[in-house]
């Protein structure tokens, strides 16, 4: 299904400032099982509304042990302006999200970003389906308090899924009181919710509805396979948040590119989030991203 | 926060490499900096002293399968391979905006999988007036053909450069590989076949293994070391060249701040380049050119030149010397 292409990655310069370093405070770091730690901080930047972080658009976060030379990319997980506050939520799975995960209440943390691309919001999109696995349920509290701006999202579909019970600790932090949106989980031991994986459990819901206008998702590589394969069936217009090694942030290194049927692309620059048609040679660019 | 260095450097840091006039000496690695546009949102990049591309090469490349990147003690390891969008959409998207924004001197890296490939590209970038140098890059130990194997073997090396040098007046510097048992052969034969200058040192040939899956982390499994690891390899191989070549040196290889900058001069550069310290700190090279300036007002230096190759037995004297007569 990829097919090399010629590179044409964005490498237009606007010359507007879209990221920013600083140095913010930690006001939360809790864990919440299954090697999944929730962590808040204080930014300036947000509070003075000098930077407008959007859902899908990632931080990278350094680390004060200068053996770990690199900043670790973490999605943003939910902002508020009115506070400017950030939330970031991450699994530890290495020395550096071993350290950022000591990080107590006061500690100050240098972040970078705003980075990426995020997430289109359709604002007349009437059925709408948002899926999460694992730590890709990170990015997705802010995507749904985005899409709930809108009156015109009326149906919001909420699958997530994660390992099992514990890993689903995560889901409390998400805002799922609205009547707009109904929540499916799925667990691979079937310990909450139903024995399925994400996309056996998108299968299984799309027989009972129909299409809906556009998906989202983010998850393992597997499972965003998987999902893909499924919107690419049904033709679906779909947007999908990836996970790459990074080493810049920016663009420059090129580092996690990934190809698609239009070329090269990178993820941290022309992603992290893009729309699933970009790996299908046979459907054409919808609303190429 | 920016720093407004123009005024202060011009007297100290001011200096002329291979014979053209920079700003500072400061300059960006290959591969490391994109075209030079990526950091804007952190620093005005025409603060540096100059930039040089990533890798370009004729046609377009897609680079290497699988991950690219794995964090090592002090270090990266990179499989990236060449990644690039080919000389044509090269002049024709990113020089343009490289022309809007940027107006200091432009370095082309230079990569090609046969002589031929060096020739011809090295054609088409000495039409560009924008760029004022070319690197050609011997020494990328990620690309199976061309890179590294012909700058480790003498008689490629010395093949390539003299090729190249027949279709280009421009100022040429010939990127050194460390992966190699003399580099002080490779560097005469650069400095031999025309070359103007030299940059050193490339990544070094590395590898990373993952204990859980028992495998080679990097899809190319083997990949490029760079970062402060390096730093201590990097300097002795530019103390040994700039003793026995008496052409300027880029040195480069794991400068983190001003004085791991410093150092490099000690050693017998006439100019650094910064590159991996990018990903931890966007902001480095701006403090790197606001400390050399302090130095040279702490030392009482008229321009940070005048510390080239202390570090040589002669205090640089020769060296220096040599430099002189090469202008």
């Amino acid at each position: 299904m990829y097919k090399s292409g010629i590179n044409n990655g964005n490498y237009k310069c606007s010359g507007k400032k879209t990221g920013f370093l600083e140095d913010v405070t930690v006001s939360e770091n809790k864990y919440l099982g299954a090697d999944n730690y929730l962590m808040k901080v204080f930014s300036e930047n947000v509070k003075k509304q000098v930077t407008n972080p959007k859902a899908g658009q990632f931080y990278m976060l350094k680390l004060r042990n200068h053996i770990r030379i690199l900043r670790r990319p973490i999605s943003l997980h939910s902002v508020n302006f009115k506070t400017g506050e950030l939330e970031f939520l991450y699994k530890v799975i290495g020395k550096g999200t071993e350290e950022l995960s000591i990080l107590q209440k006061g500690s100050i943390l240098n972040i970078q970003g705003p980075l990426g691309k995020g997430f289109d919001i359709y604002k007349k999109s009437e059925n709408i389906i948002v899926i999460g696995g694992g730590i890709g349920l990170a990015p997705l509290k802010q995507l749904i308090k985005e899409l709930l701006k809108y009156k015109e999202n009326k149906n919001i579909i909420f699958i997530a899924g994660g390992r099992n019970k514990e890993a689903m600790n995560i889901l409390e932090n998400f805002l799922l009181d609205s009547k707009r949106v109904s929540t499916f989980i799925c667990t691979d031991d079937g310990s909450l919710g139903e024995k399925l994986n994400i996309a056996e459990m998108l299968e299984k819901i799309l027989k009972n509805n129909k299409n809906p206008d556009i998906i989202y998702s983010c998850g393992p590589d597997k499972a965003l396979k998987a999902v893909n394969d499924i919107v690419n069936r049904k033709n679906i217009l779909s947007q999908i948040s990836m996970e790459e090694r990074m080493a810049c942030g920016v663009g420059a290194c090129v580092g996690c590119s990934v190809e698609t049927v239009s070329g090269m692309r990178k993820v941290c620059h022309d992603g992290p989030v893009f729309y699933s048609s970009i790996f299908y040679e046979n459907r054409g660019e919808i609303n190429g991203n | 926060m920016e720093i407004d260095i123009e005024k202060k450097c011009k007297s100290r840091l001011e200096t002329t490499f291979m014979g053209v006039k920079l700003q500072n000496p400061v300059m960006t690695g290959s591969g490391c900096f994109a075209f030079g546009l990526e950091y804007m949102d952190y620093f005005n990049p025409n603060k540096l002293g100059a930039i040089i591309t990533k890798g370009l090469t004729l046609e377009m490349r897609k680079g290497n399968n699988g991950i690219r990147i794995a964090e090592t003690p002090a270090g990266i390891l990179n499989s990236v391979g060449l990644e690039n969008p080919g000389i044509d959409y090269f002049e024709k998207h990113i020089l343009p905006e490289m022309n809007k924004y940027l107006n200091i001197p432009i370095v082309g890296n230079i990569n090609g999988k046969f002589i031929e490939e060096y020739v011809e590209l090295t054609k088409r970038l000495d039409k560009i007036e924008k760029i004022k140098i070319l690197e050609l890059n011997i020494s990328c130990p990620n690309v199976k053909d061309g890179g590294m194997a012909f700058g480790a073997n003498p008689e490629i090396a010395r093949k390539v450069t003299g090729e190249v040098r027949k279709v280009t007046k421009k100022p040429l510097m010939v990127k050194l590989s460390p992966n190699v048992t003399n580099i002080v052969e490779i560097a005469k034969i650069a400095e031999s076949e025309g070359a103007d200058g030299i940059s050193m040192i490339n990544t070094l040939l590395g590898m990373s293994i993952d204990v859980k899956t028992r495998k080679a982390v990097l899809g190319n499994i083997y990949g490029g070391l760079s970062g402060p690891a390096v730093k201590p390899i990097a300097l002795r191989m530019i103390h040994q060249v700039s003793q026995t070549v008496s052409i300027p040196i880029l040195g480069m290889g794991g400068i983190s701040n001003t004085e791991d900058a410093i150092e490099f001069f000690l050693a017998g550069a006439s100019a650094i380049s910064l590159g991996t310290a990018f990903f931890p700190n966007p902001m480095v090279a701006l403090e790197v050119i606001e400390g050399l300036e302090e130095y040279c007002k702490n030392e009482k230096l008229n321009n940070i030149s005048e510390i080239i190759g202390y570090a040589h037995s002669d205090n640089g004297i020769d060296y220096r010397k040599k430099l002189k007569l090469r202008k």
